[in-house]
């Protein structure tokens, strides 16, 4: 009952917090427009952690994927931004499609090592293999190129905050559809024991090669989310350094939840802003809180609004018991 | 004809150093299953008390044990205080505490040595001439050799020791090695110290080839994990053979063209992994 | 409470997560005897067996050994303190020869004397540098019951050592187990009741995670009257 209030009480929660932050701190657009855009990328990645059991050192790949196909869209072939994106979410399909058969057969070691591997690749191919496409490490620069939408021209910020914060919104309730749905529990039931899930009938590869399906896919549609918000890209985005930033937000946030992502974010990248602003390296700070949340809260944000919750749901039965008396 | 020569004979440098690197990680995952994602922090901070060491009295062999030294006591640390606290944990749960280590001590370097990449001498500039005109840099055929003699005694200690058949007794079954009575923690303890000192010992063998720097380690992560992935995770014999294959892929393959250096090793073992899904050597783990 | 009793299973609890496996078990062996455990496939004598030699620790209740609590103690201390468990799965060291086999124990008990290893095992002596990995399924079971025996334990813990032998080799593992049952109390998980009738001075029957029937009286031992509970 009231863990079902609270996923009815989710979404409300985030367009509040965007909305009220958006206008609490005017000059911080761009951080909350980032925090949106990193809330896909994390959702993405806790599909794998949370809900198939493997765990990515490769995530920033899929996500510079996403972005270098929207940047080279919009470089060389049209300035609609609907389209870059869609094109961006295609590529990330059809990447999963040619991938899945072989990362979804491996120990979940061995997936974790892939994805790191994937990612250097992913680097070099996008620094010096199409360096001619990329302009390497100089970035692709598309600004310009951006075509006017109707309605709500997103190429400003102030409106791409509210158009990153509707996809948020729509990505949110599909993936609580995908959580409640047959699909969602029988990932989780894979996760937890997949021999049993075989015994059970269940084609065990198949779900998996969904669940990453759909995983790459967030990635990348953040990936073009990125591209777009910046104007450019280049290959530092899919460097490795990068990938413990989103298994860190997933964790912060909790793993395997709804919301956990969006609070993930929200926390890590809300400490990255304000680390930075007196540590130029962050490194020492980034690997002591992984190993604070991973001890102590590994439940992550989204475990303590639900304790949260709980305590606040039993203190209302007490109460009603009383009267009750 | 020489330069292949040549780039072979660079090759096996290169595989001295990532063999000496990647046994922490395979000792790691065969016997605890644990993929300590901190070992490079051995590595790093072998390269950089050789530095100093170096830039304090001049002397690389000095600068190298106490490299070693540094290494293995970061190494005991970490054993006892953290590692052995999460070896029943999942695998994901593991790796990500290592990583976390793995930042905190690039963090600590960044600290103490700066962001700045520091130059280390080569300890022998000599060229040892060969015939037909190969010229290999002295300092190369001493990496090769020091390589020789850790794979040398750790076969000793793998096969003459107690120490060492216990570690291949736990590789196999750790449940049953404990049955017996043997302290299966100590063993390990003692294994991965000495593992980490070879790590160590690799960092102050590359330091000269490479910039010193914080980030140092994390490259060398990614080559080491494609050393003990190719290989076949938990195993040793796997372990060197890999770490041979990819140092010809990595200056053969980089001689014929130079991307293949860096890009090189991730294709081998992508396609290796898609193939064989547990290395060359690995059992079904 | 008997004087000379040598393990004591006491309202133990054990569980794999969530999942509760075993109920208020509580059990009791006496020195020198020759118990066997009996009970369907899924009954949890394994589960039983790993929690008395540490591998697994109880949610409640205790294992005590010689009077002092062992669970909890970890798995090679309580080797050392004279419980030696041999696993269902017959699973020696392959990748080691036989004599490298009982260096582990003997480096683990600080016992070198492998005679008496080799009195009742007579074929391990002339096995010794084979890899322990190509032994046939009896040689293994008794490679396994000599390094329990190594270190001169109090009590020897086996799980269905007989399990998916040929029958001429279960006729002379239970040669062994009587050898082995002079010097050593013995708790065996067994299947084979025709053993079981021969041996056992008294038989648990585990069903479903709980202990249903003791039988301590040879008689009806030998007429397999806990047969039906089975
Ligand atoms: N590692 C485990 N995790 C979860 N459940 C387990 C585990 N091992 C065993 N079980 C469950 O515990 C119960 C008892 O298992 P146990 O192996 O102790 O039975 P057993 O009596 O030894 O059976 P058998 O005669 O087949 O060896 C079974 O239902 C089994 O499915
Ligand atoms: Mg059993």
């Amino acid at each position: 009952m009231n863990k079902k209030l609270l996923s009815i009480l989710g979404p409300v929660i985030i367009v509040a917090l965007m909305i009220v932050f958006r206008y609490l701190f005017p000059n911080k657009i761009t951080f909350l427009t980032e925090v949106g855009i990193f809330s896909i990328y994390v959702m993405g990645n806790n599909i794998l952690m949370g809900y198939l059991g493997y765990t990515s050192f490769g995530q920033p790949f899929y996500l510079s994927v996403g972005a270098y196909s929207a940047a080279i869209f919009f470089a060389y072939f049209g300035g609609n931004i609907f389209l870059a994106i869609i094109v961006a979410i295609v590529v990330g399909l059809l990447l999963s499609l040619v991938l899945a058969p072989g990362l979804m057969r491996l120990k979940s070691s061995y997936f974790t090592l892939i994805n790191a591997a994937l990612c250097m690749i992913g680097v070099f191919i996008f620094e010096r293999l199409l360096i001619d496409v990329t302009n390497g490490n100089d970035g692709l620069w598309f600004r310009g190129n951006m075509a006017a939408t109707p309605l709500l021209d997103v190429r400003y910020p102030k409106n791409f905050f509210f158009f990153v914060l509707l996809i948020l919104l729509i990505a949110f309730y599909l993936y609580q559809k995908m959580d409640k749905s047959a699909f969602g529990i029988s990932m989780k039931a894979t996760k937890a024991n997949p021999e049993k899930m075989t015994f059970l009938g269940y084609n065990v590869f198949k779900i998996r090669s969904i669940g990453y399906a759909i995983s790459i896919m967030m990635s990348t549609l953040a990936g073009s989310l990125y591209a777009i918000n910046f104007g450019f890209v280049n290959p530092n985005l899919g460097e490795n350094t990068r990938a413990i930033e989103v298994l860190l937000a997933t964790l912060i946030g909790g793993v395997g939840s709804v919301f956990g992502p969006f609070f993930g974010a929200l926390g890590f990248l809300g400490m990255k802003d304000i680390v930075s602003t007196f540590m130029t390296r962050w490194e020492f700070v980034v690997g002591v809180l992984t190993i604070i949340v991973l001890f102590k809260f590994n439940r992550g944000i989204w475990g303590l609004i639900e304790d949260g919750a709980g305590l606040v749901q039993r203190g209302r039965n007490k109460k009603t018991v009383k009267v009750g008396e | 004809m020489e330069i292949w020569i040549t780039a072979i004979i660079y090759g096996l440098a290169s595989s001295g150093i990532l063999f000496l690197v990647s046994l922490a990680l395979s000792i790691g995952y065969g016997l605890m299953r644990v993929v300590n994602m901190e070992a490079m922090v051995y590595y790093s901070f072998g390269a950089y008390v050789t530095y100093t060491i170096m830039s304090l009295t001049g002397s690389f062999i000095l600068g190298a044990l106490g490299g070693m030294l540094v290494g293995a006591g970061l190494g005991l640390l970490v054993e006892t205080q953290l590692l052995r606290k999460i070896y029943n944990r999942e695998m994901m749960f593991t790796m990500v505490v290592t990583f976390g280590v793995f930042m905190i001590g690039i963090g600590i370097i960044q600290f103490v040595w700066g962001l700045e990449p520091k130059p280390v001498a080569s300890p022998i500039s000599g060229i040892v001439k060969f015939f037909g005109g190969v010229q290999i840099p002295a300092y190369r055929l001493l990496i090769i050799v020091i390589a020789v003699i850790a794979y040398i005694l750790i076969q000793l200690m793998m096969n003459k020791t107690i120490i060492g058949k216990a570690l291949r007794a736990g590789i196999d079954n750790r449940e049953n090695v404990e049955g017996l009575g043997v302290n299966i923690n100590k063993i390990f303890t003692i294994t991965f110290v000495v593992a980490s000192a070879f790590a160590g010992l690799g960092g102050a063998l590359n330091a000269p080839l490479v910039m010193v720097g914080p980030y140092m380690g994390f490259d060398m992560l990614l080559f080491a994990f494609i050393t003990v992935i190719l290989g076949g995770l938990g195993s040793i014999k796997g372990t060197m053979v890999a770490a041979l294959i990819l140092g010809q892929v990595i200056n053969v393959g980089g001689t014929i063209w130079a991307p293949l250096a860096t890009v090189g090793p991730f294709i081998v073992m992508f396609f290796t992994i898609l193939i064989r899904p547990t290395g060359l050597f690995g059992k079904d783990i | 409470m008997s004087q000379n009793s040598l393990l004591e299973v006491n309202e133990l609890y054990v569980n794999y997560g969530k999942l509760a496996v075993l109920f208020d078990i509580s059990l009791k062996i006496n020195t020198s005897e020759v118990v066997f455990l009996v009970g369907r496939n899924g009954a949890g004598k394994t589960t039983l067996f790993r929690t008395i030699a540490g591998f697994l620790e109880p949610r409640e209740g205790e294992v005590t050994f010689k009077g002092d609590v062992i669970s909890g103690m970890g798995a090679y201390k309580i080797a050392r303190k004279g419980v030696k468990y041999i696993h269902q799965d017959k699973s020696v060291f392959g990748d080691l020869t036989i004599k490298e086999n009982l260096e582990l124990s003997s480096y683990a008990t600080g016992d070198y004397d492998w005679e008496p290893v080799f009195a009742m095992f007579p074929k391990l002596k002339i096995l010794l540098d084979r890899k322990a990995g190509k032994l046939s399924g009896g040689e293994k079971q008794m490679l396994l019951m000599g390094m329990a025996i190594i270190g001169k334990p109090d009590l020897v813990m086996m799980d269905e050592p007989t399990e998916g032998l040929a029958p001429h080799v279960i006729q002379d593992l239970a040669v062994s187990f009587k050898e082995i049952s002079k010097t050593t109390t013995l708790f065996i998980v067994e299947q084979n009741l025709p053993i079981i009738a021969d041996i056992a001075d008294r038989v648990y029957c585990m069903r479903e995670g709980k202990i249903i029937v003791e039988e301590g009286c040879r008689e009806d031992i030998q007429d397999l009257c806990f047969e039906k509970h089975l």
